[in-house]
């Protein structure tokens, strides 16, 4: 018999049974729903975070000293043990184009002569080529030892009239002192630079690490031998250290950053480095670019990915039951039918067919209503944690296929039972 | 058109159903069944009746002996072909009509073409067609709940003929009709047989086996008597070949 015959044929019962067809298909329904509304979450959530990495940031190797196998991404159980000297010296060595420091000033506000606005989030203390050029929409980089720096436009705009370059602004510190800084940049948008910072927008400013970082540090006495008490760090000595470093390779490409990642490790752990007093056992250098650091987010996500496949799985399993059940009691039901199509012609093979047809279009129709119902739920998820919207179209096709294997696993042995019914049985059948 | 060659023919079938004790359902039957005749088949319950339709229509085999249906020996065939012999070869009308329940009347009557691949369009306007000829041509798209029993009857008459078979099988067509349906249903048969159409009748009532041109009488699975009728056509070419009234026990 001819396919689309079939497909007629097996659509007319199932239409026959609404209510009982559309419950026989939710468990596929569920199960599919929750696959394809992860899938669609997971997918949004990596084009949301490394959509953002710009390809220049690539080359960045974003470094710091903690327990080997720490978790919790970058910065986890760092410690401060790098200096000034040290990133000066890794920065001269081969492959390697830029080091320096990274650090979060805390600060209370920031004021634009008569009016002040909070300022939360601090000032973002590294090197000048921290800032790229290609994203620097008015002005130039900040210089190391200046005092000077760069905004992004949103923190440039929180003011009433909006900061532009050439003025000055006077930052007051957490501890309350207040220092001058004075605009010489404003970055194109207010996306986050790195995994340090996070990728969201907000208003930051961006300043060089010496003075600000260096001054901050001497007053509160980061770093030194101990890291611990107050004030026993000079200034003079610029033995300030840092949590946080970000090297720079030649290039993205791999071989580059390998290069780079694996000169800065040899210098650092060696003697002639001020951070090897401090690293032992207990402490390396870890150095690792953006792409690196999400691939360990993406780790969780795949972990979660796996999770929810086996939920899904166990739904599956349960809807083909399910169905396999509707299905033999359908052909039961229907022994009479049957009986009728044999002894006008029908073959074994016929019957067969429109059996399996009827569980396969069960199966696809609860696929494709998961699907619908997964999107909207990837959807809506993606919207309530403020994602772009990916939708994983690959997913669906095999969402389908998926379906489609269900309802041919689950109706063939009700399919079989059908076939080789004995016309003769049947038509007596009541 | 008259007869030409034979529609059916079974030679010494026996049926044995065994269940413990074997039951002989047929027991050594021989009947030749021209083309174009007309042939009643009466008999207390048990007789065999169901049984004999059964081999003529292609769902059993016969235990032992032959059963030939259009020019092919059914024992021989597989399921695959007997099956399409089955449904090209006969056609079936039932007690209880036997409609399919979610199938309007036009695709009831078509779906035995649906099963030799004919295409739909061609099926549907046959269907019509035939529905045009049994009196229903304006109850085409009716489901078969709304129709009355003399009317579901119809169809399935004009389902029973839409592969052109070589012979119709009806058991007791109008058991579960009044005697007014019964009549138009029997009126029909008789304008198809008038048409050509092989008919083969199992009834329990005298006068429904009289509107055929011959009555075989089956007594516990055997032949008891072959009784001719003076119908339209007088001389009848397919006698009994073999059993006689109370014939030897073979
Ligand atoms: N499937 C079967 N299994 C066992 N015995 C059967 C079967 N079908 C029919 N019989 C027996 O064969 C005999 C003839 O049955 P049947 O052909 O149905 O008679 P009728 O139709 O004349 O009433 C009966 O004794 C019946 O019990
Ligand atoms: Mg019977």
């Amino acid at each position: 018999m001819n396919p689309l015959e079939s497909l007629r044929l097996a659509w007319r019962s199932i239409r026959g049974h609404r209510l009982r067809s559309a419950l026989t298909t939710l468990g596929i329904v569920i199960g599919i729903a929750a696959v394809i509304a992860f899938v669609t979450l997971g997918a949004s959530l990596q084009a949301g975070v490394i959509g953002d990495i710009s390809p220049d940031d690539q080359r960045n190797l974003y470094g710091w000293a903690a327990e080997p196998n720490t978790e919790g991404g970058p910065l986890a159980g760092a410690q401060p043990v790098f200096t000034q000297d040290d990133l000066d010296a890794v920065e001269d060595r081969e492959d390697i184009d830029a080091a320096y420091g990274y650090a979060t000033l805390q600060t209370q506000a920031i004021s634009n002569g008569e009016e002040t606005v909070a300022q939360g989030s601090g000032l973002i203390a590294s090197g000048p080529s921290y800032i790229r050029e290609e994203r620097i929409a008015e002005g130039r980089q900040f210089e190391m030892g200046a005092r000077e720096a760069v905004l992004n436009p949103a923190a440039a705009n929180q003011f009433e009239e909006n900061v532009s370059v050439g003025e000055n602004l006077t930052v007051t510190m957490l501890g309350g002192q207040r220092m001058d800084v004075e605009v010489v940049g404003i970055t194109d948008n207010s996306e986050g630079l790195s995994p340090f910072e996070g990728f969201e927008s907000s208003p930051r400013v961006y300043v060089p690490t010496n003075p600000y970082y260096t001054e901050q540090a001497s007053m509160l006495g980061i770093g030194g031998g101990g890291g611990g008490g107050a004030g026993n760090q000079s200034l003079a000595g610029g033995e300030a250290r840092f949590l946080a470093i970000i090297i720079e390779a030649e290039s993205a490409d791999q071989t580059d950053i390998d290069a780079a990642r694996e000169s800065a490790t040899d210098y650092l752990e060696s003697d002639a480095a001020d951070a090897s007093e401090l690293l032992d056992d207990d402490l390396e250098v870890q150095l690792q670019t953006s792409t690196e650091l999400l691939g360990q987010l993406q780790d969780v996500l795949n972990l979660l990915q796996n999770f929810i496949v086996g939920i899904a799985a166990i739904s599956l399993l349960v809807g083909s039951i399910g169905i396999a059940n509707i299905m033999l009691v359908s052909v039961t039901e229907r022994t009479r039918e049957i009986g009728i199509m044999k002894a006008v012609g029908a073959q074994n093979r016929d019957v067969l067919g429109l059996f399996l047809t009827e569980s396969v279009i069960l199966g696809v129709i609860g696929a494709i209503l998961g699907t619908g119902l997964g999107l909207v739920g990837g959807y809506l998820g993606a919207q309530y944690i403020d994602l772009p919207l990916v939708y994983p179209l690959e997913y669906v096709a095999l969402a389908i296929i998926v379906g489609m294997v269900v309802g041919i696993l689950a109706g063939l042995y009700p399919a079989w039972r059908a076939a080789r019914t004995d016309p003769i049985d049947a038509l007596r059948y009541e | 058109m008259a007869s030409s060659g034979t529609a059916v023919s079974l030679s010494n079938v026996r049926k044995t159903y065994r269940i413990g004790e074997p039951v002989h359902a047929l027991d050594g039957v021989s009947l030749e069944v021209p083309r174009g005749s007309y042939t009643a088949i009466m008999g207390p319950s048990g007789s065999g009746k169901s049984t004999l339709m059964n081999l003529v229509g292609c769902l059993d085999t016969p235990t032992e002996g032959t059963v030939v249906v259009g020019g092919q020996d059914v024992g021989t065939l597989g399921d695959r072909e007997r099956t399409r012999l089955r449904g090209t070869e006969v056609g079936f009308v039932f007690q209880t009509f036997n409609l399919m329940p979610r199938l309007n009347a036009v695709e009831n009557v078509a779906l035995p073409q649906l099963f030799q691949g004919v295409g739909r369009a061609e099926r549907l306007e046959r269907a019509r067609d035939l529905l045009e000829r049994v009196g229903l041509g304006d109850r085409t798209d009716h489901m078969p709940n709304e129709l009355s029993g003399g009317q579901r009857q119809r169809v399935a008459l004009a389902r029973a003929l839409v592969n052109d078979p070589a012979i119709v099988l009806a058991d007791e067509p109008s058991g579960n009709l009044d005697t007014d349906t019964e009549a138009d249903i029997l009126d029909l048969f008789d304008e198809f047989h008038a048409g050509g159409t092989t008919m083969l009748v199992v009834t329990h009532e005298r006068h429904v086996a009289e509107r055929a041109d011959r009555i075989v009488h089956l007594l516990d699975g055997r032949i008891e008597r072959i009784e001719e009728l003076n119908g339209a056509s007088g001389s009848q070419p397919g006698t009994p070949a073999g059993q006689e009234p109370g014939g030897s026990d073979e």
